[in-house]
């Protein structure tokens, strides 16, 4: 049936209003001058002292909260690299389980001898191997957040390949965060082990080749520095909030950064091409990612605050730092008419994705395998029932 | 009427291998071709005569009829990328990946066929295959071509982007040059199109006006 947009649209307006409050403008001014004030080395005190892990998600400066630093120009001649992967997932209404992974590549030299490689690489998973971790014994399907880190193990996999066809200097950007959240749950230690060690040793490639490799977030959803920040400002126990001794003020500011996302944050504080100090993320799988514990920094493209993480040994040399903030930032100034975003990770994008019509092709070569073979595809009266519908 | 065949040399698998690539063919039927230019931007010439093997020492003859540079992508579009200081060319020096994700296509109407050693100048009896290369016409077989004009009833009746009687004169325009400014032959080529358009006097004159020899 459709959707009633009556009451949706008096939501809408109430979600609006909340959103442009008056009150919030001057609480983000707050923050931004909490954000110069703040102490980082008693910040980075209380966090190695804490025992209790934090609520939230807090990032560690690695220096100070609010330095800025203008982007670097880039070198003469250099390289981007980028990939990117998209997937058909197993499909419960299909008789045959398997899923596909499509992985793109694009590699873009600037300079004196400018050129361009584009590719994709796709592949059909079938076997009981490739569909479960643990076959023989808790049959661990690869679906879902699992099949997303395993897209991302494959996406560093094709970005170390593409490598090859770079001119250094080069940076090696891939689009997603470089921390594989999904794979913190304790009780799935086979996942971790199946995809954890691939990763690391792709990091391993990079950090050997000695070309660094970062993520791009666009339009990050982040509040580690914000929750920082929460933490600077309490004064009791983070996780007790019932036992607060803040004024009023200061608890509405506590109450405004637990709403608010470091992208308005760094907003207000950076301009065109500048990036933020650098943070140490505190996500527990880091702990075991070694010498490649991931540290981010906020820049702004223009128009659009970015999130870029990279290993440790990218953000502690000098030279690797800068020309990942100054080739990122100049990959975004390439964007001409389009909002600005690397086309590196355009191309790489447009490369991986399987549209609907290729989904469909995929479904039919199935279909004429199966039939040469005499079997018939038959799926699921519930999604034939989608497919035709009727009254 | 009479069979249609000319005494000619018979073209040369030689011959073939010199006369230059120029295109890919990706779509085919009866009346024509649609190819993917080599090299980006460069479609041959509006109204140049173009050939492709149909089998053996057969091939059909084509003039192209119509050209654009897009991207293969139907969902991606062009967008503005110059400035004050980046423009032209300068513009896929900046964007390189620019020559990867756009490609030129033109398209040929097909006006006859060199089968049986003998040139004839009606709709080839099969399409041309898909992903056969497109070779531009030598001036040698330009004039060979042209020798006889039964091709233009051909032209004229196409229905394409570009109004039949353009692609006509642009089609005289180029084989004129071809020729070495032949003026006997374009006199002949224009005599050809009064007859042919002597109910259709607009016609006629957009014809005309566009093979105005001018030097």
């Amino acid at each position: 049936m459709p959707l009633k947009f009556g009451p949706i649209s008096e939501q809408v307006e109430q979600m609006a209003e909340s959103a442009t409050a008056v009150a919030r403008h001057d609480l983000l001014a707050e923050t931004q001058k909490l954000l110069r004030q703040a102490d980082p080395a008693a910040l980075r005190a209380t966090l190695s002292s804490r025992r209790q892990p934090f609520p939230w998600l807090v990032a560690e400066p690695v220096d100070t909260f609010s330095a800025v630093f203008p982007a670097p120009t880039p070198p003469p001649d250099f390289s981007v690299v980028a990939a990117d992967g998209s997937f058909i997932p197993p499909d419960r209404h299909s008789p045959l389980r398997f899923y596909v992974i499509n992985t793109g590549c694009a590699v873009i030299t600037y300079g004196q001898y400018p050129d361009a490689h584009l590719d994709s690489a796709g592949r059909l998973y079938f076997e009981d191997a490739e569909l479960y971790l643990d076959p023989t014994g808790r049959r661990v399907p690869i679906e879902g957040e699992r099949l997303g880190v395993y897209m991302a193990v494959e996406e560093m996999r094709t970005l170390r390949e593409a490598l090859g066809l770079a001119s250094l200097p080069a940076v090696a950007l891939r689009d997603g965060s470089l921390i594989l959240w999904a794979l913190q749950r304790k009780d799935e230690p086979e996942v971790k082990q199946a995809f954890l060690a691939p990763f690391i040793s792709c990091l391993d490639d990079f950090l050997r080749a000695g070309v660094p490799v970062a993520s791009y977030i666009s339009y990050t959803g982040s509040q580690e520095v914000v929750n920082a920040l929460r933490v600077s400002l309490c004064r009791d126990d983070p996780a007790r909030c019932d036992h607060c001794s803040l004024s009023a003020d200061q608890r509405d500011l506590c109450h405004f950064l637990g709403t608010l996302r470091d992208r308005y944050l760094f907003a207000g504080i950076l301009t065109d091409g500048d990036r933020s100090d650098l943070f140490c993320s505190r996500s527990a799988i880091l702990d075991e990612y070694g010498k490649h514990r991931v540290r981010f920094f906020y820049l702004n493209v223009g128009g659009e605050i970015a999130r870029i993480e990279a290993p440790e040994w990218v953000m502690a040399d000098q030279a690797m730092l800068d020309l990942v903030h100054g080739l990122v930032y100049d990959q975004c100034q390439r964007s001409g008419d389009y909002p600005p975003y690397p086309p590196v990770l355009m191309e790489a994008h447009e490369q991986a994705v399987i549209n609907t019509t290729e989904r469909r092709v995929v479904e039919q070569l199935i279909e004429e395998a199966l039939a040469h073979r005499g079997m018939t595809y038959i799926r699921s009266a519930k999604d034939r029932s989608k497919r035709s519908r009727g009254v | 009427m009479t069979d249609e065949s000319m005494t000619n040399e018979a073209m040369t698998k030689s011959q073939m291998a010199k006369s230059q690539r120029i295109g890919e063919i990706v779509e085919t039927s009866t009346t024509g071709f649609v190819a993917v230019s080599k090299t980006l931007h460069q479609p041959p010439a509006l109204g140049s005569l173009v050939k492709v093997q149909i089998g053996g020492e057969d091939y059909a003859y084509g003039v192209v009829a119509f050209g654009t540079t897009t991207s293969p992508d139907p969902g991606r579009r062009a967008v503005p990328r110059a400035s004050d200081e980046v423009y032209d060319e300068a513009i896929y020096a900046e964007q390189p990946q620019l020559s990867r994700v756009l490609h030129t296509e033109f398209t040929a109407v097909l006006v006859g066929c060199f089968e049986e050693g003998a040139i004839r100048q009606h709709l080839p009896p099969q399409p041309p295959r898909l992903h056969y290369d497109v070779h531009e016409c030598t001036a040698d077989e330009v004039c060979r071509f042209s020798e006889r004009l039964v091709y233009f009833r051909l032209l004229l009746g196409t229905q394409g982007e570009v109004p039949a009687e353009q692609l006509l004169a642009a089609h005289i325009r180029q084989v004129y040059r071809a020729r070495g400014r032949d003026a006997a032959w374009l006199e002949r080529a224009a005599r050809q199109v009064t007859s042919l358009l002597r109910d259709d006097y607009d016609r006629m004159m957009t014809v005309l006006y566009g093979i105005e020899p001018g030097d």
